[in-house]
């Protein structure tokens, strides 16, 4: 937008002693008032920022179609992509380089000027002073949809959703989780936000997925992400002889004793022992099978005894429903307290002991949301 | 005193805020990288308040150094091949003997491997856990600041609970949702002076026109009462045989004024019935009027024995008319409902343009079926506080982009916190303006010794 009218050159060609009266006399709603009015004055301020915003500024006003259209992947001062600079000096040295085929390469120019060259990872910085985060791509709609089917359909677990679809396991979780909200709001009847939703997605860079190939489908994220344990921060110096084998688990216990190997720690240990079997031990197919639905057998007990310890600690308390709140009794221990009464295990508040409920710094919003 | 500027243009290195205004923008353009000038104390305050501009700048500083932490979240993305083939023996094997690689002391002439942990932009980490920011970062409010109004206003609710708090911290797995409404008005172009008038002038006509529905059913509702006090009444005239229909002329005028007297007392009862009436009690306009017409009476009753006869009988008259008068439906009051829908929505328009125009073909009409279904998901309605059919505002793609810790669904306007954001090599969660020298700097501001 440019500035609104009160060009300085007109004002002081005004025949008037007292500049700020007139000035605040255009306009105003105050015609009276002599305050400097701070908020409308042209500074060279502000001269810039409408300078800006009319040239380069103006590639941002709206979303650029089929791409995105971040501030790093534009030249700041002529205002104009990086991208389409390079292509037009690539052509321009190609001109010079070979002038045999003039011809051909007027015949496609006509069609490529208007098309601007694919954007590359570079052109995805929103900020041109930190390179080490770009906006990286999310899963368009139509990928969106196959894990939902995949999952809820098909029946597939969400590891392997996961695996076959190269997206994080909690990624996967929550779009199935999104879906259902979004397909419960079509079957009432509830009005979706589709304009701003295209919008949206237009702007962003996006995983894309063909339905005729899903073989072909490339990776949305690193799967197999090992989370940085605190305790290997450190540098330790650690003897050892040269002869003995040091493998990743030794060295998981010179850092800290209960620290599992990465092996372990990955969300995904499942490829690691299927790549060994296959490759290293040279397994036959039915003898990996038999492996895998042995492996399959103990997670699902080590699942069922965790949901049968569960279920036994819900069916320890006592629930009862007086139609507006349910309310929970949970049997105590008064010996809980300790011999000192101050064990923290202890229930209610106990005399000497200090309660921290209402001093300053204590955490009074809800920490968590069931 | 004036409000000191949130976007201001003065400085020469100007404060980035979390929104997507365009000084921002501009802002963001002309930001320069930054000049190592001062003692380390002094770079590093400044390049604190730089940066505590942009994250948190919601948040008191008390507040923040309390969330502050010097743990750093980092992964290292593994390749289960690798792991599967070595079991990290590799590593060490040959050590000694000769196998072992030269190491690399920073060799100038190759270029440093690009792939470092940018550790340093995780020092605000703590802060892209707060609901506002992450409303924000989800595209769903046009800056931290707006986000934060959502969730105090109560637009936003986490795990389908409202939550009013915008400091709640999410935990990894928490699903927030942000009334569409508010998103579409945030994300969408602000409307310009006369939309804003016609928005104004429909929204009065609605309102006028639900009042009127409201009257007209509370009217109705009042008359089956009425029906029924006035059968009360009529029964208890039945009872005590005192005539009121006939007005016989009385002979004797203290016989008549007691015969006024005891009408007057009978149309305070009715007027009690009706105010007393705890079913439906009658609105407060109505209200006004019964309490106005029981003055009245009160005041005739008190002039009952000065007044001539006649002017008495007169005035009982027009106070019974009153009270039948104020009772009967309105039949002006069905007026303009049919005059409501004066701008055809822009579907209709598309389908006449489609019937009337014959001969497509079929990809036409497929596109035709697209713009009509667009348009009736889009309509022009001035009564929306952004303008109508939506649009982006202007400035909002240099801003768009979602973190990897969330995953969004824009149609339903919700989103998972999937996890706390992490830096991996060569990549950073948290969205920072800021080069990696500056965060450094801030981050050891916030170092406990400094």
């Amino acid at each position: 937008m440019p500035p609104s009218l009160r060009l300085p050159s007109v004002l002081s060609s005004t025949p008037c002693g007292a500049h700020q009266l007139c000035r605040s006399t255009g306009q105003s709603s105050r015609p009276f008032s002599t305050t400097l009015r701070h908020d409308h004055r042209v500074t060279r301020a502000r001269r810039g920022l409408f300078r800006w915003l009319s040239l380069q500024g103006e590639n941002f006003r709206n979303p650029l179609s089929g791409s995105t259209n971040y501030l790093g992947a534009y030249d700041n001062r002529s205002g104009v992509l990086r991208r389409v600079q390079e292509a037009e000096l690539r052509n321009t040295l190609e001109r010079q380089n070979g002038e045999a085929k003039p011809e051909k390469t007027g015949e496609q120019s006509a069609e490529e000027k208007s098309k601007i060259p694919p954007e590359e990872p570079r052109d995805r910085v929103p900020f041109p002073q930190n390179k080490s985060f770009l906006s990286q791509a999310v899963l368009s709609e139509e990928l969106r949809e196959e894990i939902w089917s995949r999952v809820m359909k098909e029946g597939q677990s969400v590891r392997e959703v996961s695996v076959t679809l190269r997206v994080e396991m909690s990624r996967v979780g929550a779009v199935v989780r999104l879906k259902e909200v979004e397909k419960e709001w079509k079957r009432i009847g509830k009005p979706l936000a589709r304009p701003y939703a295209q919008a949206v997605m237009s702007m962003l860079p996006q995983t894309p997925f063909d339905p005729s190939k899903p073989d072909a489908h490339g990776s949305h994220e690193s799967i197999n992400d090992l989370p940085v344990h605190a305790s290997t921060g450190q540098q330790i110096f650690h003897p050892t002889s040269e002869s003995r084998h040091f493998t990743r688990l030794d060295a998981a216990k010179v850092f800290n004793k209960r620290l599992l190997p990465a092996d372990d720690r990955i969300p995904h240990p499942e490829l690691v022992i299927q790549h060994r079997e296959r490759v290293i031990d040279g397994l036959t197919v039915e003898e990996r099978k038999e492996r895998a639905e042995l492996r399959a057998a103990e997670a699902e007990e080590k699942r069922e005894r965790i949901a049968a310890k569960q279920a036994a600690a819900e069916a320890r308390v006592k629930k009862i429903d007086s139609g507006r709140w349910e309310f929970r009794f949970t049997p105590i221990n008064a010996d809980d307290a300790g011999k000192d009464g101050r064990g923290h295990r202890g229930i209610g508040w106990r005399y000497g002991v200090p309660l921290y409920d209402r001093s300053r710094g204590q955490i009074k919003i809800p920490k968590s949301v069931g | 005193m004036s409000r000191k500027r949130f976007h201001g243009l003065k400085r020469i290195i100007p404060r980035i805020r979390m929104t997507w205004n365009k000084y921002n923008l501009y802002n963001l353009s002309r930001l320069p990288s930054p000049n190592p000038k001062g003692t380390y104390f002094q770079q590093k305050w400044k390049a604190k308040a730089a940066t505590r501009g942009y994250h948190g700048e919601q948040i008191r500083e008390k507040q923040w150094q309390r969330m502050f932490t010097s743990r750093l979240n980092a992964v290292v993305p593994m390749d289960h091949r690798y792991l599967g083939e070595n079991d990290g023996s590799e590593l060490a094997a040959g050590r000694g003997s000769g196998l072992d690689r030269k190491p690399d002391w920073g060799d100038d002439k190759k270029p440093k491997s690009k792939l470092q942990t940018p550790y340093m932009h995780m020092t605000y980490a703590p802060t892209e856990r707060r609901l506002d920011v992450a409303i924000f970062r989800s595209l769903f409010a046009s800056s931290a600041r707006q986000a934060r109004q959502f969730v105090t206003h109560g637009h936003v609710t986490v795990n389908g609970k409202k939550m009013p708090y915008p400091g709640y911290l999410l935990n990894p797995g928490d699903m927030f949702h942000v009334e569409p409404e508010s998103v579409l008005f945030a994300t969408g172009q602000t409307k310009d002076k006369e939309q804003v008038k016609t928005g104004r002038e429909l929204k009065r006509a609605r309102r006028v026109a639900n009042t009127r529905r409201a009257e007209r059913r509370t009217a109705k509702r009042e008359k089956a009462l009425q029906a029924i006090a006035n059968k009360k009444v009529a029964a208890e005239l039945a009872a005590e045989p005192t005539p009121k229909a006939p007005r016989p002329v009385m002979v004797d005028e203290t016989e008549a004024r007691k015969q006024r007297k005891a009408d007057l007392q009978e149309l305070v009862k009715q007027v009690k019935a009706i105010l007393e009436n705890k079913k439906a009690p009658p609105a407060a306009k109505r209200k006004q009027d019964l309490r106005e017409i029981n003055r009245e009476i009160k005041g005739t009753m008190s002039v009952l024995n000065r007044k001539p006869v006649s002017e008495i009988e007169g005035s009982i008259d027009v106070l019974t008319s009153r009270l039948t008068h104020l009772y009967p439906s309105n039949p002006f009051a069905r007026i303009g409902k049919n005059a409501k829908s004066k701008s055809k929505p822009a579907s209709e328009i598309a389908k006449e343009t489609q019937s009337s125009t014959p001969e497509y073909t079929a990809e036409e009409k497929q596109k035709m079926r697209e713009a009509v279904v667009t348009s009736r998901e889009n309509p022009v309605d001035e009564s929306k506080p952004y303008a109508t059919p939506w649009t982006p505002r202007p400035y909002m793609s240099a801003f768009a982009f979602i973190p990897r810790y969330l995953e969004v669904n824009h149609k339903i306007c919700s989103a998972v916190y999937l996890r706390h954001p992490v830096a991996r090599p060569g990549l950073a969660e948290v969205p920072t303006p800021f080069s990696a020298e500056q965060m450094q700097l801030a981050f050891n501001w916030y170092l406990r010794r400094r």
